[in-house]
């Protein structure tokens, strides 16, 4: 996921109430062009701060109880409302509740943990929750006679008899929560309302609920994060943060809020809260001041460009709520002495309603104005105007993510090392113990939190070995990482580069000789032969560059080499797209830049000769693989935020048994489209091209699945899999392979510290975890496989969701654990299979650059590295 | 007190536009336009809605909001919290926001010292007792500058349908145009304050003698300030509760006004050495660059453009260093309103900025780049 996906699904752009209790009219503007001009609901978000969604519609009984969720995991749409409100998003099942996948899969009914490796002490930042012995929580439904419709209303006349059903209560117009059970199971209140009408109130005990049960679950989150907000914690997208003790950073005008993520769910043996430390950076700027600072650098005739470029996408904060918008347009007809319709039907210009409303003087009234859309949700639909002068930023661009000195410049508050990570998250446990209000809530309702994190034992695998040529390579397995080692040792398949192109413009005449000498030096070791290439002088211009490679590329051209002299991505793109499908020759792109310090150079040179070398097909170092008869398939997905029209789904294959060699697909799709259709086709060619090579079909097939959010994996194991399963079946009927689908997954809130002599250090590379933090509904662990040099190390969470190997889950780790040594970018290990960062590299290169799929000509290739 | 909802519901049917309890508010918004109130408390502040909009109101420095029911006030306190933006941009103005759980029969010295005092639709919910207080507690104790009190219009619940009684099942009481008026007069006169009586909610054609929906009094103090508590010479124990208590983020407070002054001085001095590193690209040479998106956007060129005059205040560069000059900062429109002294501006900067040995550059090393 891009930083900009990322920033997308944290602050997705909240619901406009239908009848928003407070604040202001929802204005029409009338002013808008073209597309948005029919009748709709266009609102102006004047909503006061803090306010959540209101759904002040009736709900009858019947619709309490929605089909949802599948059989005796349902979840009354009322607490959904709950904690939704809280967050003020979509409905969403963020943590995948209710999907049980270990249930179906015999062999780990007993036991899902693995036995091998030596065993380490680790903590982690889980903290147990407790309740009182036989506690339960008691819902009720709550009628209403006649029907009310306010939920205010319905609130308030039932909150007038706390006598009967106590001080603490949580409550959404229809489902009541009690700690405490209520004399009768029905119990009938009487109220009366200003107008004199007497309302029947029935409440209703339907459930009671142990501690255990999905909406207990929900219900704690809810209750979490009212003693968040009791915290005086300010609640940005899905995170709370801290906005009293802020660091700023002058240099770049950012400001980082220290803040936490929480969620707290069933874990192996407990409930848990699992707290992390989080960082929200924001802006100091208003989106008024990046126009103007864009406007300076760019000129005229590019401004616009360059503000939908830097600004769509983004997520700001307004200047009079407590809300999060994302930039979806930038309308320049229209400013704020432009007019809407209040929902009165008086027309008034923004300057005035923000004036009146907000007591704001907008000092710039020519500045054009931003349009967000609302998602649909509910029945409200339509766009809201945003002014730049009074929002501001939140987050990073891509721009500033390539800034090397701001993004060290944030690390340094940002990348907290193990130990201060804890104290951190365990100064909000802390402040949860010593704030009288936030124990006299929890204790209200019986609950109460372990102040001291969970302490198990993991398991450190054994190092794996890596042969190159026959030689085994003898590294430090502590390090993962061999750049060293493997220096002027012979690859195991060198491809020689007898024809090959370098193009490169005239100012970097130099540049492109030294790299040529440098690559003289470096590949002999390597056991690459290479003749000198044919040398292309360009312009520095995207047609020349084409120009050249239609003339000169040749079908027996190994490699074209492109010396670039900025990072300008149209250049990069059009080469890229032409070499991928028009005409299919792998590519290397360099920035003069990087060649031009003379004591790197030879690094480099040697990193560029591997790289080219894998995008010809070679190959570089293996792992012992005992599995016989194995396909390998990563899949990643690339959506395109920016636009939102497009989605990619890389998919990758094992050729050979030592997964030296990697079949490559891919799947564009349009919105709307289902992604698993194309994976399919993916599927039945990969295991064509499997047969081809190996002269038989793979007997057993694991596919490592990154890219799945959270909340989809319902529709992974009830359509993905089955699509799958069928795919197999209909190669042939003699045909059934074992098939196991692993969901990879590196955004986890989990951390895990190893106690090392009294202090907190980051656990090695190989350690696994697969009790007490895990899930018990799933066949899941963690694996640390590899290290980080500043900061906390992010465990790769792995989910087996559908297992036919009947492998042992010691080997099945194992396994998993081998594939993140095999990533040919890389001399090291990293944190996913290498078939997951090959697919993500490849759904990168499409989504970004080629927008179509490449010619299959290359696809025996890693030539998307 | 759920007076809010209860009155949507009522407008809806008599049709008031905008709704009665909105004008209520506005009403009491213009209040605070004419007469600029640095200190407002809102007794029988509910849902804090009042307060929320007052804190818009750019004159007012101090808001307190008092109600008998916790519960009502925690449902939406947290509106009154300061927001992320106001954390990013720190206002000129200082504001605190406190909410106080009590009676208004009940005097507390956290009440005192206000310039006004809202009581909207408060009167008619208290007890006879409560009632019988309420006069000394708010005109006799907390004594503010104005006061204002509305209250339902018995004289016109003919006219709404479905009001058998009272508006509300909670009200004690309502009173027609006379009782209040009589009660008002007495309460203004005990305690040596004028009153005038208006409203909200015109009565239909015809019947203009039934007087406004909402009937309100404000009642203006005639002798002048004195100092708070001094008058009453046994100063009351606390028995208030605070719920809820919020300082915005001010420039007044030197924590917030370093931190503005810091980012906006390493703002401008990396913009200008950007300038200085990068001249060749013919920067400040056209003058045909600003253009109708807005006229100031180049505010940048023309404070540079202004200053060349100054040699002193030129920025240079010696060798890995570059130096803009403290004074040619200064300049800067937003720097000069934030400090108000080249003094003030050393000595906020001093320790967080990079100057240079005489104290009259900031330093830059261009190495790092």
């Amino acid at each position: 996921m891009t930083g900009r996906a990322r920033a997308r699904a944290r602050g997705r752009p909240p619901r406009q109430a239908a009848a928003a209790p407070m604040g202001g009219d929802p204005p029409v503007p009338l002013d808008l062009p073209g597309e948005l001009s029919e009748p709709r609901r266009i609102n102006v978000p004047p909503q006061p701060s803090g306010e959540p969604g209101g759904h002040g519609r009736l709900r009858g009984f019947e619709s309490v109880l929605p089909e949802r969720r599948p059989e005796g995991l349902r979840v009354s749409s009322g607490l959904q409302d709950l904690c939704l409100r809280d967050r003020g998003g979509r409905r969403r099942d963020y943590h995948d509740l209710g999907v049980n996948t270990r249930q179906a899969m015999v062999h780990v009914q007993e036991s899902k943990t693995g036995l091998s490796g030596r065993m380490i002490k680790l903590t982690s930042n889980h903290y147990r929750l407790t309740s009182r012995p036989q506690w339960a929580l008691y819902q009720y439904h709550v009628g209403y006679s006649p029907e009310m419709e306010s939920r205010r209303l319905r609130s308030a006349l039932l909150f007038q008899h706390e006598e009967h059903i106590g001080r603490t209560h949580a409550f959404d117009g229809s489902i009541l929560f009690l700690p405490q059970k209520l004399r009768n199971r029905v119990t009938e209140l009487f109220s009366r309302t200003r107008n004199g009408e007497d309302v029947k109130i029935t409440v209703t005990l339907t459930n009671e609920l142990p501690p255990t049960s999905p909406t207990c679950l929900h219900f704690y989150n809810i209750i979490f994060r009212r003693l968040l907000k009791m915290l005086n914690l300010q609640q940005i997208g899905r995170n709370y943060y801290n906005p009293g003790d802020p660091v700023s950073i002058p240099n770049h005008r950012l400001m980082v809020w220290p803040g936490f993520t929480s969620s707290i769910l069933q874990y192996e043996e407990s409930i848990m809260l699992c707290a992390d430390v989080s960082h929200k950076v924001l802006r100091g700027e208003t989106v008024l001041d990046v126009m103007h600072s864009l406007h300076s650098q760019v000129g005229e005739e590019r401004f616009r460009d360059a503000c939908a470029k830097e600004l769509i996408g983004l997520i700001v904060l307004t200047k009079y709520n407590n809300r999060t918008y994302r930039i979806d347009d930038i309308n320049w007809d229209s400013s704020p002495m432009g007019t809407f319709r209040k929902s009165d039907g008086t027309e008034i210009s923004f300057l005035e309603y923000y004036k009146k409303q907000y007591n704001i003087d907008i000092g710039d009234p020519k500045q054009p104005v931003l349009i967000s859309q609302l998602k649909k949700s509910r029945n409200v639909e339509g766009t809201v105007v945003l002014i730049p002068e009074l929002c501001s930023l939140t987050g990073l661009t891509e721009k500033m993510r390539t800034d090397f000195n701001m993004m060290k410049d944030l690390a340094i508050h940002t990348r907290l090392p193990p130990e201060q990570r804890q104290r951190e998250v365990g100064r909000l446990l802390n402040y949860i113990q010593r704030d009288d209000n936030v124990q006299k809530e929890l204790g209200n309702w019986g609950l109460s939190f372990d102040y001291k994190s969970v302490a198990f034992t993991g398991r450190v695998v054994q190092g794996e070995k890596i042969f190159q040529s026959g030689n085994m390579v003898d590294y430090n397995p502590q390090f993962a990482d061999w750049t060293k080692e493997t220096r002027g040792v012979p690859l195991i398949r060198a491809v020689p580069m007898d024809n090959w192109l370098l193009i490169h413009t005239r100012r970097n005449h130099d540049v492109a000789n030294t790299l040529i000498q440098s690559l003289y030096k470096v590949t002999p070791s390597m056991g690459i032969r290479m003749s000198r290439p044919i040398i292309i002088e360009v312009d520095d211009r995207t047609e020349a560059y084409l120009r050249v490679l239609q003339q000169r590329v040749t079908p027996d051209t190994n490699i074209v080499v492109c010396i670039l002299s900025s990072s300008r991505k149209d250049k990069y793109d059009a080469i890229k797209k032409y070499l991928c499908t028009d005409c299919p020759i792998p590519s290397q792109c360099v920035l003069a830049r990087t060649l031009s310090k003379p004591q790197t150079i030879m690094t480099v040179a040697t990193k560029i000769a591997l790289q080219m070398n894998c995008k010809m097909g070679g190959e570089l170092w293996s792992v012992e693989i005992p599995l016989k008869q194995v396909m390998i398939v990563g899949i990643d997905c690339y959506h395109d935020t920016v636009t939102g029209r497009q989605s990619v789904a890389g998919f990758v294959s094992s050729l050979n048994q030592t997964m030296t060699r990697w079949f490559s697909r891919c799947v564009v799709q349009s919105r709307g489209q289902e992604l698993v259709d194309g994976i399919k086709a993916c599927l039945q060619t990969a295991l064509r091209n499997w047969f081809k090579w190996n002269k038989c079909l793979p007997s057993r097939i694991f596919v490592y699945r990154d890219g799945v959010g959270d909340g989809q994996l319902n529709t992974l194991v009830n359509y993905e899999v089955p699509q799958f399963l069928d795919c197999l079946k209909s190669i042939g009927t003699d045909y059934s392979p074992r098939l196991t689908v692993i969901v990879v997954k590196k955004r986890v809130g989990a951390r895990f510290f190893a106690e090392v002599g009294g202090g907190l250090k980051n656990p090695p590379p190989g350690t696994i975890v697969d009790t007490v933090v895990t899930r018990p509904e799933w066949y899941d662990f963690f694996v640390v496989s590899h290290t980080v040099k500043n900061g906390c190390v992010t465990p790769t969470h792995y989910n087996v969701i559908y297992d036919g190997s009947q492998l042992k889950p010691d080997h099945l780790q194992r396994l998993t654990y081998k594939l993140c040594h095999m990533y040919y970018n890389w001399s090291g290990v990293i944190r996913v299979p290498a078939p997951c960062q090959y697919a993500h590299k490849l759904a990168f290169l499409v989504g970004q650059s080629i927008h179509k799929e490449p010619n299959l000509m290359l696809s025996d290739r890693l030539y998307y590295l | 007190m759920e007076k809010n909802f209860q009155e949507e519901e009522f407008a809806r049917v008599t049709k008031f536009t905008p709704p009665l309890y909105k004008q209520r508010y506005q009403f009491v918004k213009d209040l605070v336009e004419k007469y600029k109130p640095k200190k407002v408390a809102d007794l029988g502040c509910a849902d804090c809605r009042l307060l929320w909009m007052l804190k818009f109101c750019s004159c007012i420095e101090v808001l307190a909001g008092l109600d008998i029911s916790a519960r009502v006030m925690k449902e939406k306190m947290h509106m009154l919290s300061p927001l992320p933006f106001d954390y990013l941009q720190p206002s000129e103005r200082s504001l605190t926001v406190t909410l106080h759980h009590g009676s208004v029969a009940h005097k507390d010295p956290c009440m005192l010292g206000f310039d006004l005092v809202t009581c909207i639709e408060l009167i008619e919910h208290l007890e006879e007792s409560e009632l019988k207080k309420f006069p000394e507690v708010v005109f006799g104790f907390m004594a503010p500058s104005i006061v204002v009190i509305s209250t339902p219009n018995s004289e016109f619940n003919p006219l709404l349908p479905g009001v058998v009684l009272h508006r509300h099942p909670n009200h004690k009481f309502e009173w027609n145009q006379a009782q209040f008026q009589s009660w008002a007069l007495e309460a203004a006169r005990c305690y040596d304050y004028s009153v005038e009586f208006t409203g909200v909610g015109h009565p239909p054609k015809g019947m203009e003698n039934v007087g406004f929906c909402t009937q309100i009094g404000v009642f203006l103090r005639k002798y002048p300030q004195t100092g708070g508590s001094v008058q009453y010479e046994k100063p009351t124990e606390a028995v208030y509760k605070t719920v809820f208590k919020a300082v915005y983020p001010s420039l007044k407070d030197e924590k917030y006004l370093q931190n503005a002054v810091v980012s906006e001085v390493i703002f401008i001095a990396q913009n200008i050495k950007h300038r200085l590193m990068s001249k060749h690209e013919e920067y400040d040479d056209d003058p045909e660059r600003k253009s109708e998106f807005q006229p100031s956007v180049d505010c940048f060129s023309d404070c540079l453009g202004k200053l060349v005059v100054d040699k002193t205040m030129e920025p240079f560069v010696n060798g890995n260093e570059v130096y803009i000059p403290l004074a040619t900062i200064f300049s800067f429109p937003k720097v000069n309103q934030l400090c108000g002294t080249f003094e003030k501006l050393c000595k906020l900067i001093a320790g967080k900025v990079t100057l240079s040995s005489d104290g009259s550059a900031v330093v830059f090393n261009t190495e790092r780049e």
